[in-house]
């Protein structure tokens, strides 16, 4: 007997839509004028745990229906675009990134045995230094030689260290 | 419980799915846009974001204005008598000043030095004042957005400085709004100077240091001071202007001040990052032109009749520091007598005199030496 009007999937859609929105904030909020916390590097890329969370859910996503798979990697490449307007370009540049956080996250997600909250949060970091791995080559190609990885591995830290709080928003909780 | 067992029993292994392609071919796609990278489409993405910037925040900030101006009303007299004084210590200064403009013209007058304005070739009557409207940072990327483009007689390379000093320079232009790269991006590297040492050096924006934590629209990092020359000649607060080397920014224009830290390099504390940056002014530079891009007719100083040849007077130059060789002239021989030979002796070689200020304003046409 159901005590609550709001299903498990009720639930989970709107934890999910919740996640999405706050990717979308992380992306537009540094732009404005609201001081050094709501800018990089103290702000987090709310974006990596979407993509880190949407991906360690696609495999079971894509058993629901198939084209549910394209849901994820299509909407990070969106917010990466809708990021890289903002900053000022190059195009392509942070949709590369949140992409790869996405193809990180899925080896990641593969070579877990039994999540929990440990090894989930282990298994971001992991994404993190892979993805300034990732970085340290695709943002000297996109932005010169000058470009420098400190004050991205500083917002990667940032996002690492915050990623249990948020967890819920991005993963079912039911696996840990 | 089924969903764990499920998760726990799909163990290790990688596998190919949908999204995983979709990643890769969205990944392709990504590279493609870096490839044939295109401004247009960034400056088309700040003319929407300016706009709606404008749209968002033009209430708020309106609102924003008028309870500031109500809580001024109630600090009025204390501000007003505070400003009193410092009007007062500034006009003060303000005479100084004049006193000592017209007496630095009187020199330069005197030594015909060229003007020095706002910044040697900055052209400071054409500049257009602009409002930030954006911090669009990241960790990449150190831009701020203008409310002015294209339409307001913007165009890329223009100057951004506001009363404070130099804050960056145009790198995109909308129709509606322009782009502007700050000093502290990793892009941004400006030939600067010391006002006091005259040592030269690369102002290189690092964006490493973290922003002050004051409430502020922008704030700026403090950049590194590299490849001084000479080095080690930098003194600790001295003004830091730039340089004017290599065309891109007028010599003159404040940065900053002259800082060294505790890891020992050299830094730039910016004049700007000391406030927060809200309006800027946007100069056009028309940089120093080469000579050789502009030739005139200028026959220059008489040449003497000696520099016939190219090759011949180069080789007539003696090196420096050599001693030319008496003068002597070539006389046909004539009788001797006593006589004629005390009255047209020639006279003694001036051998004191040195082989660059040799010839003469009118020399006498002589054989020139056969290179050797």
């Amino acid at each position: 007997m159901k005590t609550s009007l709001l299903t498990p999937d009720t639930q989970r859609g709107g934890l999910r839509l919740a996640g999405l929105v706050l990717a979308v904030i992380s992306v537009i909020l540094p732009a404005f004028p609201l001081g050094p916390l709501a800018s990089h590097p103290w702000m987090p890329m709310a974006a990596l745990w979407a993509a880190y969370g949407w991906a360690s859910e696609a495999e079971e996503m894509e058993k629901l229906q198939a084209w549910r798979g394209v849901r994820a990697p299509a909407t990070l490449a969106l917010l990466g675009l809708l990021q890289d307007w903002i900053v000022g370009g190059p195009i392509g540049l942070y949709m590369i990134i949140y992409l790869a956080t996405y193809l990180i996250g899925r080896l990641a997600a593969s070579a877990m045995r039994s999540p929990n909250i440990l090894s989930l949060w282990a298994g971001f970091i992991a994404t993190c230094v892979g993805l300034c791995g990732v970085a340290a080559f695709v943002a000297p190609w996109a932005l010169g030689g000058y470009a420098g990885l400190t004050p991205f591995a500083q917002a990667c830290a940032v996002t690492a260290a915050l990623f249990p709080f948020v967890r819920p928003l991005y993963m079912d909780a039911n696996t840990v | 419980m089924a969903r764990r067992r499920s998760r726990a029993q799909r163990g290790a292994g990688i596998r190919i799915t949908i999204g995983a392609i979709s990643a890769l071919v969205l990944i392709g796609v990504a590279s493609v846009f870096i490839f044939t990278r295109d401004d247009g489409g960034v400056s088309a993405g700040d003319d929407v974001a300016a706009a709606g910037v404008r749209a968002g925040t033009g209430p708020a900030a309106a609102t924003g204005q008028f309870f500031k101006r109500v809580g001024d009303s109630w600090k009025a007299t204390e501000r007003i008598e505070a400003l009193e004084k410092e009007n007062r210590e500034l006009r003060q200064w303000r005479e100084t000043s004049l006193a000592l403009s017209e007496r630095l013209e009187r020199y330069e007058d005197l030594l015909k030095m060229p003007r020095e304005a706002f910044g040697v070739g900055a052209l400071a009557d054409r500049t257009i004042s602009a409002r930030l409207i954006l911090d669009a940072g990241g960790p990449f990327k150190r831009t701020l957005l203008a409310n002015a483009g294209a339409d307001h007689g913007v165009e890329r390379g223009y100057i951004a400085l506001n009363e404070h000093g130099l804050i960056g320079r145009v790198v995109a232009v909308g129709r509606r709004s322009s782009r502007v790269l700050i000093l502290d991006d990793f892009n941004s590297k400006i030939p600067v100077m010391g006002l006091q040492s005259r040592a030269r050096a690369v102002l290189a924006g690092d964006a490493s240091a973290a922003p002050r934590m004051d409430a502020g629209f922008a704030t700026i990092a403090a950049p590194r001071l590299e490849y001084q020359a000479p080095a080690g000649v930098l003194r600790e607060g001295e003004r830091i202007v730039t340089s004017g080397d290599g065309g891109v920014f007028p010599r003159g224009l404040l940065v900053g001040f002259a800082h060294r830290g505790e890891d020992g390099v050299w830094r730039a504390r910016l004049a700007t990052s000391a406030h927060p940056i809200d309006y800027v002014r946007l100069m056009p530079f028309a940089p120093v032109v080469a000579p050789e891009a502009e030739l005139v007719n200028d026959p220059g100083p008489p040449t003497p009749a000696v520099a016939s040849s190219a090759p011949v007077t180069a080789v007539a130059l003696p090196p420096a520091g050599l001693v030319a060789p008496p003068k002597t002239r070539i006389r046909p021989l004539a009788p001797v007598t006593p006589a004629a030979d005390e009255d047209e002796a020639p006279p003694a070689p001036d051998t004191a005199t040195p082989p660059a200020q040799a010839p003469p304003a009118a020399p006498a046409p002589t054989p020139a030496p056969r290179p050797q």
